[in-house]
């Protein structure tokens, strides 16, 4: 836990205010008869790294593409910097400035490193020029450590620096949510330090909010400021590391046991 | 490796001046025939390896190639529109159909589009043989491209299929081939960063199309006589042929596989065989003894030939910068 005070510096801290950046209220989606996001409202604030736990099935995947528009919702609301975005499609999200990863394998794997980000930054540019592209390129490739890599092809470097790519495409555009679907799975302990500390970088130098599902508790205990847990698709708690750590039900829905016992 | 990409475009560009001035020094009819056919077959094979880039198997260009092909034809000899404009309209009224058909049928992907692209060349090559205005059964006759080329007519039309397979390859270059390369590895990626993925692969096919449509025109001219079962799906089925066995990693590829398939077809046909045996056989082997098709025999060479012969310190030196990331990644690793 001694990371997150040397990770987190107070401009951080403080810049991680109350202005609200997205929320979603009474968010609600059905697959046939099975309900899995179930009547959700939260919101996610400006310059802060929120994050979205819940045991298996709990809906933190739906949850996801729903905010992202990959999946409408049955009903409930979404709102997005300022305006209303229920309903769109996944394209005029991600220009509205949200873009997010996937859990499995979010690069293009026979392109070399410098392409996949620039498909970030062509993304984020559309109307800009090859050089500013190229700068922007080089800059986000700077911030995740990633410039030996450029002239790689993506799809023969390690799983940990492929999660890397992964971010930095995703980052390149400068958008103002930036959500990621579990880009800590299969990285090592050195590995998970260095992408925390990356997601730190990208808030404090990009600018990005940060939206992390994630089943590394501890490492999700460390680095978000807000935490939200989904249990069978309903809201179940919502606060900082410690009150969730504290929490009841919380420790119950996780462990399977009962209040009390 | 950007260096060697330029000189890959250098390359390539000499390579197809090479060709089309060449043309001008054959002197039989048959050689100089067999030159525009190899021509058309490379552009059709370009046009179908760009439409790969999205990753999809465009079954459908014999169609485009058809309608280019009737759409020139017709403006010619039923409207009386003058040579250029009507070479151009071929090519034009194919992009267009293109734009229309990929927009409702590129928003499925694999077997399926290209089952839909197999049935729409069906459907087109009925619609000629019923329609009269088009000659119906028999064909449309008549296409000729206008007397002031007198014998520059073979390298003219070798030209602007050069021109065209280079102009793809400069596309398939620039930051928009970039884009359409990447919507095949991954398109949620693409989407998910605010790239429009449908409009690209639209546009992609429309590109792909437009050539296909000019190759159609040029066909009609090169023939002079146009009729519905020269654009049936055996037309795709013969691209995607030269496609393979050239090699579809390489923009060499579809030109080095029509010309070895067209000219082994030729000598077939002196000998009174089917060249369709030929085409048989060398895709199955091509298929299963070189799966990067002749490029990737002619890369394997010379990579043996050339960089092992030359002392290897220089070559090797200079195509491996990659040390340092590979002693970072056992670090990350570890």
């Amino acid at each position: 836990m001694d990371k997150r005070n040397i990770e987190t510096s107070p401009i951080a801290a403080s810049a991680a205010g109350h202005e609200v950046l997205a929320r979603v209220t009474n968010l609600t989606r059905r697959f046939g008869g099975l309900v899995a996001v179930s009547d959700l409202s939260m919101e996610i604030r400006r310059h802060e790294i929120l994050g979205l736990i819940g045991p298996n099935g709990a809906g933190k995947s739906t949850t996801f593409n729903l905010i992202s528009g990959f999946f409408k919702p049955s009903s409930g609301r979404l709102y997005f910097d300022g305006k209303e975005v229920t309903g769109k499609s996944a394209l005029e999200i991600s220009r509205a400035g949200l873009v997010r990863t996937f859990q499995h394998g979010s690069l293009m794997r026979s392109m070399s490193v410098y392409e996949n980000i620039l498909i970030g930054a062509i993304g984020g540019l559309p109307h800009a020029t090859k050089k500013e592209r190229a700068i922007r390129v080089e800059e986000t490739a700077e911030m995740l450590g990633l410039g030996p890599y450029l002239n790689e092809v993506a799809g023969t470097l390690p799983h940990g620096i492929q999660r890397l790519i992964s971010i930095a495409i995703a980052s390149a555009p400068r958008p103002k949510l930036l959500c990621l679907d579990e880009p800590l799975t299969g990285l090592n302990q050195t590995e998970v330090m260095t992408t925390l500390g990356v997601f730190e970088k990208i808030r404090q130098v990009f600018g990005c909010t940060i939206l992390l599902v994630e089943h590394n508790m501890k490492a999700v205990m460390q680095i978000c400021d807000r935490i939200v847990v989904l249990h069978h698709g309903q809201l179940l708690a919502t606060g900082t590391p410690d009150d969730i750590r504290h929490n009841d039900t919380v420790v119950s829905a996780y462990l399977g046991k009962r209040h009390g016992d | 490796m950007h260096k060697i990409f330029h000189n890959q475009q250098v390359f390539l560009t000499l390579t197809l001046a090479l060709l089309s001035l060449g043309s001008l020094f054959l002197r039989d009819a048959y050689s100089i025939n067999l030159a525009i056919w190899m021509a058309l077959a490379a552009l059709c094979a370009a046009s179908l390896r760009f439409v790969t880039l999205i990753g999809e198997l465009n079954f459908a260009i014999a169609a485009f190639y058809g309608i280019g092909a009737y759409g020139a034809g017709a403006a010619l000899t039923v409207y009386n529109i003058p040579f250029l404009p009507a070479l151009l309209l071929g090519g034009v009224i194919a992009a267009l159909v293109s734009l229309v058909f990929g927009y409702v049928t590129l928003k499925t992907k694999g077997p399926y589009f290209l089952l839909i692209g197999f049935a729409f060349t069906e459907v087109m090559r009925i619609l000629y043989a019923r329609s009269d205005w088009l000659g119906g059964n028999s064909g449309m006759v008549g296409i000729f491209p206008p007397s002031a080329f007198g014998s520059y007519f073979p390298f003219f039309a070798i030209g602007l299929c050069s021109v065209m397979i280079l102009a793809l390859y400069l596309i398939e270059r620039s930051s928009f081939g970039k884009v359409l390369t990447a919507i095949r590895d991954n398109d949620n990626v693409v989407l998910s960063v605010g790239i429009n993925v449908h409009m690209a692969k639209v546009v992609c096919f429309g590109i792909g199309s437009f050539v296909a449509g000019i190759g159609g025109s040029l066909h009609g001219f090169t023939n002079n006589v146009i009729s519905p079962g020269d654009f049936g799906f055996l037309l795709s089925t013969f691209a995607l042929a030269y496609l393979k066995v050239g090699g579809e990693n390489s923009p060499f590829g579809p030109m080095l596989g029509a010309i070895v398939l067209l000219a082994l077809g030729s000598v077939a046909m002196g000998m009174g065989a089917g060249e369709h045996i030929f085409y048989g056989a060398a895709i199955v082997i091509a298929v299963l003894l070189f799966p990067n098709g002749l490029v990737g025999i002619f890369s394997w060479g010379y990579k043996k030939l050339v960089l092992d012969v030359r002392s290897k310190g220089e070559a090797l030196h200079e195509s491996r910068p990659a040390a340092k990331p590979l002693h970072k990644k056992e670090q990350v690793n570890g």
